[in-house]
């Protein structure tokens, strides 16, 4: 990751997933980890892809692309390890991302209207303007949607 | 930018190792603690002891095995975890509970130190398969929670649906005699 270190609420984390570029709030950034390996599992979880391992903890990684693109995100460089919210405790999240990411800061303008409840605004920086995600909104808008698709299938006829 | 801190409550350190059966189903590893499994027979072993349970209710269950006078609903785990079907060749009993597990086969036994728990996203079902994570020679191993492969309200459909069964068959031997 590039820039100056700065937690401050006006300071972002730039970052591609595809073929577009996102503004997240630095202040619940991590970290840009290497593109470890994801280790997979049955579960039921919407977005959520598999597993890395950083440092000797479990980090879920979520694919934001489905909702985002309106696909699954294609091949990607790095994963972005945020802090996402569950009550009074955080858990480290991490989502696969394509190239750098950077540190910016910049004028935060409202969201453009008719645009998901996940962009609360939109980053105007000195060469362009994204639009800012909430991690938050975007998994809970995209878990009852998912909901019934990721239930278990598969069922064996198998004999003993 | 925040350095991650380690969280204390994001894994159980095992203070001394448990040892723990992995076995497979359809390519995907599960580790087991050895202590929740009674017994492990091959399905062609068990063909005698065996009973066909044919019920809709609970569609991955479609056996029952008589062992010590107690009767197990045969669990097929590709089923339950949602995973392609496979031919499986052992059964795992599980010890102080009603079930029984179909598996494809026993990778090996493993001694495991750390049981991470499940993180918080994964939401679904999964909460109640397993006990956590554990990572072993570079792979992160779902640890299973044996009491999850059927749950009390399916136990109670299983019941119900083999207690019709059982009465049907002896109003047909009332009816014989």
């Amino acid at each position: 990751m590039t820039g100056t270190e700065n937690s401050g609420g006006n300071s972002f984390v730039l970052l591609q997933v595809g073929d577009r570029r996102f503004a997240m709030r630095a202040d619940i950034v991590e970290e840009l980890a290497p593109p470890v390996r994801l280790h997979s599992f049955p579960h039921t979880s919407p977005l959520v892809v598999g597993v890395i391992v950083r440092r000797g903890h479990v980090v879920p990684v979520y694919d934001v692309g489905p909702v985002l693109l309106g696909k699954v995100s294609p091949a990607h460089r790095f994963y972005l390890v945020a802090r996402r919210q569950f009550g009074e405790t955080s858990e480290s999240s991490a989502i696969p991302v394509n190239g750098e990411c950077e540190l910016a800061t910049g004028e935060v303008q409202p969201p453009r209207q008719g645009r998901p409840e996940y962009v609360t605004g939109i980053l105007e920086t000195a060469v362009e303007k994204l639009e800012i995600l909430n991690l938050e909104v975007i998994m809970a808008s995209s878990a009852a949607a998912a909901h019934v698709s990721n239930q278990p299938n598969g069922f064996t006829g198998a004999s003993l | 930018m925040k350095i991650a801190s380690p969280d204390a409550s994001n894994s159980r350190r095992i203070t001394a190792s448990e040892p723990m059966i992995l076995f497979r189903v359809a390519h995907q590893t599960f580790a087991i603690a050895a202590d929740a499994v009674q017994e492990i027979r091959s399905t062609d072993g068990l063909a005698g002891a065996a009973t066909e349970f044919e019920q809709t209710e609970v569609p991955k269950v479609h056996h029952t095995i008589e062992r010590a006078h107690r009767t197990y609903y045969v669990v097929n785990a590709g089923a339950h975890f949602g995973l392609p079907v496979t031919r499986p060749t052992l059964v795992l009993i599980l010890r102080q509970l009603r079930s029984a597990v179909l598996v494809d086969q026993i990778e090996r036994m493993a001694d495991i130190f750390t049981v991470h728990a499940l993180p918080r996203a994964f939401a679904g079902p999964e909460r109640r398969w397993y006990r956590g994570l554990t990572y072993l020679d570079d792979h992160v191993i779902p640890v299973i929670q044996p009491n999850g492969f059927l749950t009390p309200d399916e136990f109670n459909r299983l019941d119900r649906v083999a207690m019709a069964i059982a009465a049907e068959r002896q109003t047909e031997k009332a009816v014989q005699a």
